[in-house]
């Protein structure tokens, strides 16, 4: 349904172009949770402005296309891309204090958006946005309710019916959770599943925090650097972790249970993206690399079902 | 709980955050590649350097009346002789210095006056901030061109002292009031609250930690009140009040008046002055969108995307 | 609450209160951020204080850091009284053992100053003994401590990345020979892999240099990595207190439970307890008696509603404040 090829994200700035997403590739089927992992600076985001078609100058699409159910968006002028927007595909933003008019009530945002993509009754927009704030647990009586009556969960989960009032085939969320805390995130993240698993649609869930998202997305896209790393079901990545970035990743994080173990975490910073490292761009922070490393660039490569982008897995040199 | 940043490639966010203070190298580089900065900057270097070297540049004195009136423009008199003989241009290039001292000096002035006062009740908050607002609100409120007039007539014949001190004691109170709400949304900052934690005093925290911080905003204002003490302080020439035997571009604008230049066929003798105060009023403008433009720079002008023809997305791997 | 542990307290709290008043100059209606809250810091300790935002944990930090004076109770540092210190000699003296480090390393090192500007003024105000040269020597030394290189002292803030500014952040701390280090959420705004990093600074902080430090966070996993104790606070009351192991693997009061069982663990399977509830911590005020956690608690019986509960010891060292746990003789499950 939905098919990234090769996307590429360019910000032009005045000492040059950096290359904040390179060559990135993946698909979203029906009705299918996808998760986009990496930490700060990896191009997650940037990825994800890309495919909802919302850069702004000085970002911009270098290359690659963004299929979405047979057509391409890349190119796409404004208007049409409004009449797929939030009726196809709806975003979540990472922030809702940010995305929410503060000064309007949430009924009155919810009408904004359902008059922007359609003609309706204001009975019809009543309905809608009361029964969407019914799906996502939300008293309807809170459509009077201005954002900062809100608390910071209630704010999120209406974020969420607001994606959901044209029931989109596609939901992209942009770390939705990250504002909340641990309760109030586990239980969104259920809301979230349960809503999907009613309803069809599809989820590209962007994070920094691989853990919670282990339980919920079917497939794992681990980012590093602008590139994709590690691409593959979920639960084989975190069993198997076949790059070494991801293999660190999992080991930086603490447990509640099982025995206290240091950990090492990973060494050093992702690099600066206007001046990568040659050959492979996680080498200098891996503990697996040799001298190749430094001088080839590793491709994407298939391995046991996922995709990994890693010379020495290319070459089989590294054990699992 | 808050957010990792993300989204911005390292070296933008790292940009972003460059401090505004560390060293006019940096000034000046941002001067250069501002489009806006360098015009309004050349513009302020003209000006400077004729308030420096005025001789140089007009080789006739501006105050003695050695030539026959009402010459039109030539090269010998580049901008014509007035009613009097007196050389106009000679005239606007020494009254340059006026202008430009009683601008520098007033923004200075200004501007430190109202930093102090403006950023202390930011600060200290509570009873401080309560009274200082009162003695700034009650400067505000009191319109400005009028106040000036009443002291630079009680003061007998405005000197350019009197010209300074009168538009800096009006003048101050409306940046006070700006850099104290600047200052209001800086004040809970976590470097200053660690100042006061490690036992720093307020007066440090104030003068070392927060002013530096707000150098762009204090270059604006400084660049503001210079722009508005430039016209002010012709204005006020202009009616009279300044000194008639000063030379400066208002006073030239009041002796023109005086003499009805306009309708008597020497056009030149009140456009010219009133030409050079606009013009470098200009230059103060530019110079101050260009520093709000580096300060923040969600404000710089973004380039748009220039597709090359050929440059068709490609189908990747 | 008496500290059953036999080394000498390095801070302790008693009863301490911060109430803040809400509303207009006619309102008469007060926040209860923090309320009737009795803990102690050893030395050599590193002492988690864990709760959702709201709870009141930064609150106590600043009255730690003594930004605000408690609203009653009283602080004791090496058995000497908060409110005596009203000198500005006593008060630097303090702020020097008892530092504090922020959250936000993007906005807690002043921009416009090299990073070693912080580290100086430290040693400047607190250690005035040492020359010129001898501070930028100590500089250096802290900065190796906390493993930045001395270079970096030259670098400005822009050039350092989140994880390197919160180390200077605790080389500041550090510079001024603490004996308790207030950190407050240090790691939360640092990516996953650099927090480890950090965590295992302060560990070394712990047993190298004798700093016992007051970690504070709402991510009980990180808390169990590096702490030896662990506070749970829940809408301004400790809920529960102990060793952290035993915190963790018997938990007795409900939010605990539930806390635990929220925490994401990708080698865990999925636990259902925190998916049904729906409840957020709840601002506090004007509190009638009674737990302020009875509404979402399953165990929640008549006197939950009547009497505020307060800490009692139901293992070695290990206090919670409720009622159906301190009247259970074995461990009650709100949660799993």
């Amino acid at each position: 349904m939905l098919e990234v090829s090769g996307l590429s994200v360019d910000y032009i700035l005045d000492r040059g172009n950096v290359r904040a997403v390179d060559d990135v590739s993946f698909t979203a089927g029906r009705g299918e949770f996808l998760g986009i992992v990496g930490e700060s600076g990896c191009g997650k985001s940037t990825l994800l402005f890309a495919v909802a078609q919302l850069l702004a100058p000085p970002a911009t699409v270098a290359a690659g296309t963004v299929t979405f159910e047979g057509t391409n968006l890349v190119g796409l002028t404004d208007e049409q891309l409004s009449a797929m927007r939030w009726r196809d595909m709806s975003l979540v933003m990472q922030s809702a204090m940010n995305a929410l008019n503060p000064v309007k009530t949430i009924g009155a945002q919810f009408k904004d958006a359902m008059r922007a993509h359609g003609k309706f009754t204001g009975e019809e927009i009543t309905a809608r946005s009361a029964e969407v704030l019914k799906m996502v647990g939300i008293d309807p009586v809170h459509l009077r309710s201005y954002p900062f009556q809100l608390s910071g969960g209630m704010r999120q989960r209406s974020m969420i019916a607001m994606a959901m009032l044209f029931t989109p085939d596609l939901v992209i969320m942009d770390e939705p959770t990250s504002a909340l805390d641990v309760v109030a995130q586990r239980s969104l993240m259920v809301q979230i599943k349960e809503l999907q698993q009613a309803f069809g649609f599809a989820v590209i869930f962007v994070t920094h925090d691989m853990s919670l998202i282990s339980h919920f997305s079917d497939r794992l896209l681990v980012m590093y650097a602008g590139q994709v790393a590690e691409l593959g079901v979920t639960k084989e990545v975190f069993d198997r972790p076949l790059h070494p970035y991801t293999q660190g990743l999992l080991e930086a994080f603490p447990s509640i249970r099982g025995p206290r173990v240091p950990l090492k975490g990973i060494p050093g910073n992702p690099p600066d993206l206007s001046h990568v490292p040659s050959g492979c761009r996680f080498r200098p922070r891996c503990s697996y690399a040799i001298e190749k490393c430094a001088e080839l660039e590793p491709d994407l490569y298939p391995m046991d079902g996922a995709l990994v982008r890693c010379l020495r897995r290319e070459d089989g040199s590294l054990a699992s | 709980m808050a957010m990792p940043v993300s989204g911005v490639p390292a070296t933008e966010a790292r940009a972003a955050h460059a401090p505004a203070a560390h060293g006019l190298a940096r000034i000046g580089r941002a001067v250069r590649r501002n489009r806006k900065a360098t015009v309004g900057g050349v513009l302020l270097l003209i000006f400077i350097l004729i308030a420096l070297f005025p001789g140089v540049i007009a080789h006739d004195s501006p105050t003695q009346d050695a030539y026959p009136p009402q010459l039109g423009v030539s090269t010998a008199h580049l901008l014509g002789t007035n009613h009097y003989g007196q050389d106009l241009f000679a005239q606007l290039v020494y009254g340059t210095r006026n202008v430009l001292i009683i601008a520098f000096v007033v923004g200075l002035a200004t501007t430190t006056i109202a930093v102090l006062i403006g950023v202390a009740a930011a600060y200290l908050g509570g009873l401080a901030d309560s009274s200082l607002n009162v003695v700034t609100d009650v400067l505000l409120v009191i319109p400005i061109f009028p106040l000036l007039i009443v002291i630079a007539a009680y003061a007998q014949g405005g000197t350019t002292l009197v010209l300074i001190a009168a538009i800096t004691v009006t003048s101050w109170s409306y940046t006070a009031r700006q850099l104290r709400s600047q200052a209001l949304t800086l004040r809970r900052r976590d470097f200053l609250e660690a100042a006061r934690v490690r036992g720093e005093r307020p007066l440090y925290i104030i003068l070392v930690e927060l002013i530096p911080t707000m150098t762009s905003l204090l270059v604006a204002a400084f660049l503001t009140n210079a722009l508005y003490a430039v016209l002010f302080a012709s204005s006020l020439q202009f009616i009279g009040l300044g000194d008639p035997n000063t030379v400066s571009w208002g006073t030239t604008l009041y002796w023109a008046q005086n003499n009805a230049a306009l309708q008597t066929g020497e056009p030149l003798w009140a456009i010219a002055p009133g030409a050079c105060i606009a013009v470098l009023g200009t230059a103060f403008a530019l110079l101050n969108y260009a520093f709000d433009e580096i300060g923040n720079p969600a404000l710089r002008p973004v380039r748009k995307v220039r597709r090359k023809k050929g440059d068709e997305p490609r189908a990747g791997k | 609450m008496t500290d059953e542990l036999p080394r000498a307290d390095l801070l302790r709290t008693e009863h301490v209160r911060r109430y803040f008043k809400i509303g207009n100059t006619l309102s008469r209606r007060t926040l209860h951020a923090v309320d009737d809250v009795s803990f102690a810091i050893g030395e050599r300790e590193i002492v988690a204080l864990a709760g959702e935002s709201g709870s009141g944990k930064s609150t106590i930090a600043r009255m730690l850091a003594q930004v605000y004076r408690p609203t009653s109770g009283e602080v004791y540092f090496e058995g000497k009284p908060l409110s005596s210190m009203t000198s500005r000699r006593d008060r630097l003296r303090y702020s020097a053992l008892v530092p504090m480090v922020f959250q936000d390393p993007f906005s807690s090192i002043n921009p416009v100053f090299r990073v070693q500007h912080g580290v100086l003024r430290c040693l400047k105000l607190h250690r005035p003994s040492l020359s010129a040269a001898q501070r930028l020597e100590e500089a250096g030394r802290v900065f190796e401590v906390v493993g930045l290189n001395p270079d970096m002292l030259q670098r400005f803030p822009y050039e350092l990345s989140g994880g390197q500014r919160q180390r200077v952040g605790f080389a500041q701390a550090l510079a001024m020979r603490p004996k308790l280090i207030l950190a407050d959420e240090p790691v939360s705004m640092l990516d996953v892999s650099i927090r480890i990093g950090l965590l295992n600074l302060m560990a070394k902080l712990r047993d190298e240099e004798g700093v016992s430090i007051l970690y504070i966070t709402h991510d009980i996993a990180s808390a169990r990595y590096v702490a030896d104790r662990l506070i749970v606070m829940y809408a301004g009351h400790i809920a529960e207190t102990g060793p952290i192991e035993d915190v963790l693997t018997h938990p007795r009061h409900p939010y605990t439970q539930l806390l635990l069982s929220a925490v994401p663990d990708p080698r865990a399977p999925l636990s259902v307890a925190a998916e049904t509830d729906r409840g957020e911590p709840p601002r506090v005020i004007d509190p009638a008696p009674g737990c302020l956690f009875r509404w979402r608690c399953p165990l929640a019986i008549d006197t939950c509603a009547q009497v505020t509960p307060v800490l009692a010891e139901l293992r070695p060292g290990h206090d919670a404040a409720c009622h159906v746990a301190q009247n259970s003789p074995e461990e009650v499950k709100a949660f799993t």
